[in-house]
Formats: structure tokens, C-alpha cells, sequence
């Protein structure tokens, strides 16, 4: 038996190379995240550094983690993903074969034995040749997340050894689980198919097709539905996360949807666009293959940049809301009775940021998490920052919880902060969490020793008096720090903050949206490989080659047009949830839809299927018709 | 001392009043209408009639690769009417084999490794000279190592037999054996399958070339899905002439 896998891995190269190609790069994918990931989580402060630096540096490891650990989410579900339906792709045409090995004598036992067994086998080599590969992604993923800042410079996936025996079960077991379900369909597969020219299923939507499709669609909308009602962090990621099982469930209806587009191809066009049409109609279980991984690509890629765009944009929208001044004044320590001075100053809200630990629960349930807070005079915080009056009641040894969230919002927290234990403080105040973020907590003046402050980043929003000249003001107050308009200072937050979000979505989407195109290249080239009697067929019936090529083509187009929309459909399960949650935490409903991006990926995809279809059309005709037709293999 | 009496049974495959009906209401059809059917021990029977009569319906029925709608189907004295995949693949590895027009041999694999195939499956290791005399006794010991895009149809064809015949069947079902070859390939394989039944092999054929059934010890006609006549040893001429009149 092994020896009839090795004969058709022989045999069928090309698909079993396709398979192979989508082991390989989804185990580099996923141990390079993990490898980064545990290089991020057990990354040291630098020597020296003192106790503030250290929970900064703590604080973006916190954040690099975390942005990481998103990255681990999506190549594991891409791996999933693509490696499943390129195997189940993989096994579907090859069924011929598998009813011909039943017809003389095999049981439905040594089909998925074999069909298992030739998992096992490209798990093993994919994850061989995946564990190299991963070194070199993780070098470029490491770049990607220095160039972003999340990690300081010369931060590198280090190696363990063990990550070996990690990325060789992943290979297995993504082999495995992914041609588990094909092998189990092929195992029920009927001898007499082997007798059928095609061997193609009549019935294209399996129940498993079915249960698989309605059960993420379900998931899909209980996420749609429950992320309005998540708050800011909960609802921002089931927005971002919709695209994955609303992806999944527009692939397994694909049989249903994909052939749909296909009637959109003119007949008017010739005999290419009557055979085209026929095809997609025909082949519907295979354009549903390969739009499967375009589905995903689009889905994700255009669901999470959507999102991220919008919720930055929805934050931008909602900070500016919240900040009543008119200049903001940037300096390091206690400047606030310096600004207060000022004359013409009407108000202003000084702010000073220091790290902080916060330790929640007892015993077994403690918990510490580096969090940033924010010294405030809590009457002038509340008059800068409307929606936040609730501060007022802070005041001597008391805490209250800021807009970042993250800390409990009644009840006693430990605090330290850098180099002091303040102790158990009571949460006095709550003020709602917004989509911008912002400081976790917010302390009283006098609770902070001065020397904790005398370094510490501190801006004070400042109103201006009327009746005064804005300019002397101004040129008073710049003796203090650096002076902005606070729109000119919205306005720099927002750019920092969209290119935070843009760094973020190539970290997480870019290699892994590369990944989801080569599946499918793969998917169209295993598509071609069983269809060189097809088109021989055809052009002993009269075709030209050139005809031949123009017909796979305009079913490939149709193929991508319709992933491409279904793709849409998933995407848009996340412009949902990001509408509602955008409406639900700040009151107007945000959707920003990265045009450029779309127009990118779309033709991107068409321009990728084009060529692959050409390509591979163009190879599949080379040989004469006759040749072809003559052999039965 | 004990008496250890063999009985067998008497034919190789019957059916009993077996229909096979596609489609459902008035779309329906009866490929297979209420047919009852022997074939003999060690004879070799074809089974005729234009296209559409039903022939290659019935020897799937026959052969366990189709259920039948209605009635009882026996290999030997094995009923497996009501037979699950276990019990058919189980009938598949020892005592049915199959050879079809389209030969059907994997194309990545040689002559020899291709005939050794059913053996493996169920479970044996094949000696060497088991594949060779297999091989041999098609008159193709000298392209084991072939494979089969290096053979000519008609040799394609001899190793297809040989892996059906590698098991020892009870039966060997053939459908079309013919039907992708010339005329001289056609012979050698007809030769080859006389041989076989003169040696006691139970054959059953579905053909519509005329000069192989006249090969064949009787011939079945069918139309509509019934059995419409039947002929012991007749020449080419006279199963020609009575398929003709069935074709009208």
C-alpha cells in the first residue's frame, strides 16, 4: 500500500506538489508566529534599565505579544484552511483512481488508509521542508515588527529545539485532519465510478458541505449580533474575527453560489463562452475549490483592514469629541501650576503619564497587568473631557477607572507603580470605555510622589480665555513645552493611529494573505491537471488551441469574479458587526472602507487566475490531441 | 475416517427475477426489468442487445457493483442481494473479477505491480512468480515491468485480465473487453479468454460485436431489459442476424 502511495504521489506530481507547497509554507507561517511569539513574551528589558523603562518596555512587549498572537490566530487558520481544501481538493480528483483500487478489491478501510497514509507522508515532507522555510518567514516577519516598532531593534525568533517536534506534528496533523473528511467521502466512493470517464460526484453539496456551511454561518451571525454588545475591546475583536467563519461558510455553500456567476458569461462571444459557461456549470465542485482560498483571502484581508480602518476612524471621531481646549502643551514632570499661571489661560487639564501594575484577585486568582495611568486634577480632567464628570468624586487615596478600560470598574485595586507600592486603593470612579483607548486609570494629585513625576510625559489641554490674545498666549505657553492646536494634535494622533492600524494589518494579513494567493495558484493548477483529455477533447471536436486556452480562461474569470464576491459576502459580515459596534460604543456607526486596497486585491486576484489559467492551459494543450486521447492515463 | 464431499453449486452466478430501475415516477425506467438468469459452471456466456437493452446494467447487477431494486442476485450459492460493502469487497478480492473496455489499469504502476495489486489488497504478499505466471499465461511474462502507457491496447488489455484472474475468481466478469481494440488485438484476447473457458473458467460477457460472442458457449439476448432469446453455439452470422432483427 505504501508503495501504491508512492506511485501515485508519482504519478499525480503536480496536485501532490500543489498539496505539498500548501503544507509547507502554512507550517513556516505558523512556527515562525509561534517562534516570534515566544521570542516577544520572553523578551528582557535591556540591562540597566530603570524601573519606569522597564515597565514601558513591558508594556510594548505586552503589545507586541498581542499583535503577535493575532498573527498565530490567522496563519493557523489559514494553514487549516488552505491545507484542507487543497487536500480535499486534491482527493476529489482522484476518484477515479480510488474507485478503480475499490473496483478490484480494495475496502473502504485501505482507501482512507492509503488517502491517510499519503497525508502522513506530505505532512512529514512539508513540515521538513517547512521548518527551513519558517526560519526565513520568521526573518521577515521579525523585520516587519521592528519596522513597526512593536519589538526594539535586533529582536529575532529564537530558535528552540523543540519547535522542530511542534512544526512536524502541526505538518501531520494539518495533512491529516485536512484529507480526513475527503478520505472519508472517498472511502464511500462506489466502485462502478471508476467506469464513469470523470468520475465527478453528481451531488455536489454533501451534507457535510451543508452542516459545515450552516454551522459558521451561524456562527458568523451570533458574533454579527453579540459584538455591538462587547464593548469596545470585546466588539472590535468579533468584528475582526467575523471574516473567518462567515469565510468558511461562503466557501462550503461555494458548489451553490460559484456557478451562479458562471450563467454571467455572454453566449454571444463564440464557442469559447458557450464551453466556459458549460464548464463552470459542469465543473462547479472545482470552481468551488478554487475560489475557496480566494473566498478567504478577500474575506480576511478586506474584512480586517475595513475594520481596523474604521474603528481608528470611529476612535479619531469620538476623541475629538471628547477633548474640550483649544491647544494642547507637551513637556516632561509637573507643569501644571506653571500653564495654570498663564495669563489668558481660562482652564486647563494637566495630565501625567506613569506606568503602573495593577494586581486584581487573591491567591490563585491574582492577576498583574502593566497598565498606564494617569495623574489628572480630576475638576479641570472632567470640564476638558466631556462624559467623563464622573471623575470628580476622585480625590485622596482613591483611584478611577480611565477610558482604556482593563481595570475594575468598582471594588479595590493594587497599585504600583515604578520603584512604589501604593497599596490596595479603592476604584471610586468609572468613566465609560471608548473605542480611542486611553489611560486605564486615572489617580488624584498627591497620591503619586513628586519624584515618581518629575519625569514623566505630561500634556495639559489648555482653554484660552476670550477676552485674551491667543498669540501671547500661545508664545507664553511655549516657554513651558512644545504648543499645538489641538486640532493640528488630533489631527498627527490620527495619522500615528492609522498607521499603527496600517503596520498591524500588513504584520497580520500580508504574509498570510501571500500565503492564501499561492493556494490559489495551487488549487487553479491542480484544477488544470486532470483536464488535458478534456481539452484534447475539445479540440479534436474542431477547437482551436487558442480557442481552447480563451475558453479555460473565461472560466477561470468567472471562477475569480465569483470568489471574489463571495469573498465580498464574508467581508461583509465584518462591516456589520464594525458598524454596529462603532454605533454601539461611540453613537454614530463608522464604516471605512479601504477602496485602494479592494481595487488592489482584486486585481491582483484577477491578474494572478489569468496568468495560472493561461499558463497552465497553454501547458496542459501542448502535446497533440491525438497523443492524448489515445492513452487512457 | 471421514467422507468429505464437495458439492458446488451447479452455476456460477444467477439471477432471480432482478430489476433495476433509474429515475423515480414517470421518469422512470426499467434498465433491468424482472429478469431470471443463469450462467453455468465453467461456460462462458455473452449477453447481447442493442444499446440501451441493458446489458451492462445487468452484469453490474450480476457482479455486486450495482443494487438491484427487486429479486435475488448468487454468486455460487452466495446470495449477495442484501450484501454490504464489507461482505462485496470481500466477494471483489476472491471470488468475482473484472475486466472493462477501458482497461482501467493504474497507469502509474507496471504491468506486474498492477497484477499484483488485488493481491496485496487482500492482504498477501504476492510472490514473485505467482505475478509472472500470471502474466505469462496472457502471453506477456516478457513486459512485467511495462507500464501501461508503454503497451499497445490489446496488451493493456491481456494484463487487465491477468489482474482480474491473479485471485483465481469464481466468476470473470467482462464488459466490453473488445470494444477499444482491433481486430487482430480483439482475437488475441478472445483466444486468450477460449482458452480460459475450456479450462473451466466461468466467463460472463457483455459485448455487441457479433464475432465475440460467437466466441462465447451461448449468448443471452436482451431489449428493453428483458432476456429476449437465447442461442447455443451459434456462428458470428446467426448472432449478427438475430441482433439486427432486435435493432429494428
Amino acid at each position: 500500500m505504501v508503495g501504491l502511495s508512492r506511485a501515485a504521489l508519482a504519478e499525480r506530481w503536480s496536485m501532490f506538489v500543489g498539496a505539498l507547497v500548501s503544507v509547507t509554507l502554512g507550517v513556516s507561517l505558523v512556527q515562525s508566529s509561534l517562534l516570534l511569539l515566544i521570542s516577544a513574551a520572553t523578551l528582557d528589558p535591556p540591562p540597566g534599565a530603570g524601573p519606569a523603562e522597564r515597565m514601558v518596555f513591558e508594556d510594548n512587549a505586552t503589545a507586541a505579544v498581542s499583535v503577535l498572537g493575532v498573527v498565530l490566530g490567522a496563519a493557523t487558520f489559514l494553514a487549516g484552511f488552505i491545507v484542507s481544501s487543497t487536500f480535499a481538493f486534491t482527493v476529489n480528483q482522484r476518484r477515479r483512481d480510488l474507485a478503480l483500487l475499490r473496483l478490484v478489491g480494495g475496502s473502504r478501510g485501505q482507501v482512507r488508509r492509503q488517502l491517510l497514509g499519503e497525508a502522513v507522508l506530505l505532512g512529514g515532507l512539508g513540515a521538513a521542508l517547512g521548518i527551513p522555510t519558517g526560519l526565513a518567514v520568521a526573518a521577515v516577519q521579525a523585520r516587519l515588527m521592528i519596522w513597526a516598532d512593536f519589538v526594539p531593534d535586533g529582536f529575532t525568533g529564537e530558535w528552540r529545539s523543540w519547535i522542530m517536534g511542534v512544526s512536524l506534528g502541526t505538518g501531520i496533523l494539518l495533512a491529516v485532519a485536512g484529507a480526513m473528511v475527503a478520505a472519508r467521502r472517498a472511502g464511500r466512493v462506489r466502485p462502478l465510478e471508476a467506469l464513469r470517464e470523470t468520475g465527478a460526484a453528481a451531488r455536489v453539496m454533501t451534507a457535510s458541505r451543508w452542516v459545515a456551511g450552516l454551522v459558521f454561518l451561524g456562527g458568523a451571525v451570533a458574533m454579527v449580533i453579540v459584538a455591538p454588545h462587547g464593548g469596545p475591546d470585546g466588539g472590535i475583536a468579533l468584528s475582526m474575527n467575523v471574516a473567518m467563519p462567515a469565510a468558511v461558510a461562503m466557501a462550503a455553500f461555494g458548489p451553490l453560489l460559484v456557478p451562479l456567476v458562471g450563467r454571467l458569461i455572454p453566449t454571444g462571444i463564440g464557442v469559447p463562452g458557450v464551453l466556459a459557461r458549460a464548464n463552470v456549470w459542469h465543473g462547479r465542485r472545482r470552481g468551488a475549490s478554487i475560489a475557496a482560498p480566494l473566498i478567504v483571502l478577500v474575506g480576511l484581508v478586506i474584512g480586517n483592514a475595513a475594520a481596523g480602518a474604521s474603528f481608528t476612524a470611529s476612535g479619531i471621531g469620538e476623541l475629538r469629541a471628547t477633548i474640550r481646549a483649544d491647544l494642547v502643551v507637551e513637556a516632561t514632570g509637573p507643569i501644571g501650576a506653571a500653564v495654570a499661571a498663564v495669563p489668558g489661560v481660562a482652564a486647563a487639564s494637566t495630565e501625567t503619564l506613569v506606568p503602573a501594575t495593577v494586581t486584581t484577585g487573591h491567591g490563585e486568582d491574582e492577576e498583574s497587568e502593566t497598565v498606564s495611568a494617569l495623574v489628572v486634577d480630576p475638576a479641570s480632567y472632567a470640564a476638558a473631557h466631556p462624559g467623563s464628570e464622573a471623575v470628580v468624586a476622585l480625590s485622596g487615596r482613591a483611584v478611577a477607572r480611565g477610558p482604556g478600560g482593563d481595570v475594575p470598574s468598582h471594588g479595590t485595586v493594587r497599585l504600583a507603580l515604578p520603584g512604589t507600592d501604593l497599596g490596595t486603593l479603592p476604584v471610586v470612579a468609572s468613566i465609560a470605555a471608548t473605542m480611542s483607548g486611553g489611560a486605564n486609570l486615572l489617580l488624584p494629585p498627591g497620591l503619586v510622589p513628586a519624584a515618581d513625576l518629575a519625569t514623566a510625559p505630561t500634556h495639559s489641554f489648555v482653554t484660552i480665555d476670550p477676552t485674551a490674545d491667543a498669540a501671547t498666549v500661545r508664545s507664553a505657553l511655549a516657554a513651558i513645552g512644545t504648543v499645538a492646536d489641538v486640532d493640528d494634535w488630533l489631527r498627527a494622533d490620527a495619522e500615528a493611529r492609522a498607521s499603527t492600524n496600517d503596520k498591524v494589518l500588513l504584520i497580520v494579513m500580508g504574509l498570510g494573505g501571500l500565503y492564501a494567493l499561492i493556494g490559489v495558484v495551487n488549487s487553479v493548477v491542480i484544477g488544470a491537471a486532470v483536464r488535458r483529455r478534456e481539452f484534447a477533447e475539445a479540440r479534436v471536436t474542431g477547437m482551436r488551441r487558442g480557442q481552447v486556452i480563451r475558453a479555460a480562461l473565461l472560466e477561470s474569470w468567472a471562477v475569480t469574479v465569483s470568489g471574489l464576491i463571495l469573498g465580498g459576502l464574508a467581508a461583509g459580515a465584518t462591516f456589520v458587526a464594525t458598524l454596529a459596534t462603532t454605533a454601539a460604543v461611540t453613537g454614530s456607526a463608522t464604516l471605512d472602507l479601504p477602496w485602494p486596497l479592494i481595487a488592489a486585491v482584486t486585481a491582483t486576484a484577477l491578474l494572478v487566475t489569468s496568468l495560472t489559467s493561461v499558463i497552465t492551459s497553454w501547458s496542459a494543450t501542448r502535446p497533440a490531441p491525438v497523443r492524448l486521447l489515445g492513452t487512457q492515463e | 475416517m471421514t467422507l468429505t464431499t464437495v458439492t458446488r453449486a451447479p452455476v456460477a452466478a444467477a439471477l432471480h427475477g432482478v430489476s433495476r430501475i433509474y429515475g423515480r415516477g414517470a421518469a422512470a425506467v426499467r434498465a433491468v426489468d424482472d429478469v431470471t438468469l443463469e450462467f453455468p459452471r465453467g461456460g462462458w456466456t455473452a449477453v447481447m442487445g442493442p444499446s440501451g437493452s441493458g446489458k451492462s446494467t445487468l452484469l453490474h447487477c450480476a457482479a455486486g457493483l450495482e443494487r438491484v431494486d427487486g429479486g435475488r442476485v448468487l454468486i455460487g450459492d452466495t446470495d449477495i442481494t442484501t450484501a454490504g460493502d464489507r461482505e462485496l469487497t470481500a466477494l471483489r478480492r476472491t471470488r468475482v473479477g473484472f475486466v472493462f473496455q477501458s482497461f482501467n489499469l493504474i497507469g502509474s504502476l507496471t504491468a506486474a505491480q498492477n497484477v499484483a495489486l488485488p493481491l496485496q489488497l487482500a492482504g498477501r504478499r504476492p510472490g514473485r512468480s505467482e505475478v509472472r505466471a500470471a502474466l505469462a499465461a496472457v502471453g506477456l511474462a516478457d513486459r512485467a515491468k511495462h507500464r501501461p502507457a508503454e503497451l499497445s491496447g490489446g496488451q493493456q488489455q491481456r494484463v487487465a485480465i491477468a489482474r482480474a484472474m491473479v485471485t483465481r475468481p469464481d466468476v470473470l466478469f467482462a464488459d466490453e473487453p473488445t470494444g477499444a481494440l482491433d481486430s487482430a488485438a480483439a482475437r488475441t484476447v478472445l483466444d486468450l479468454m477460449r482458452a480460459m473457458a475450456d479450462g473451466g473458467q466461468s466467463i460472463v460477457m457483455v459485448t455487441h460485436d457479433p464475432g465475440a460472442a460467437a466466441r462465447a458457449d451461448a449468448v443471452v439476448f436482451l431489449r428493453d431489459g428483458r432476456i429476449v432469446d437465447r442461442l447455443v453455439g451459434a456462428g458470428a452470422r446467426q448472432v449478427a442476424d438475430r441482433l439486427a432483427v432486435l435493432e429494428d
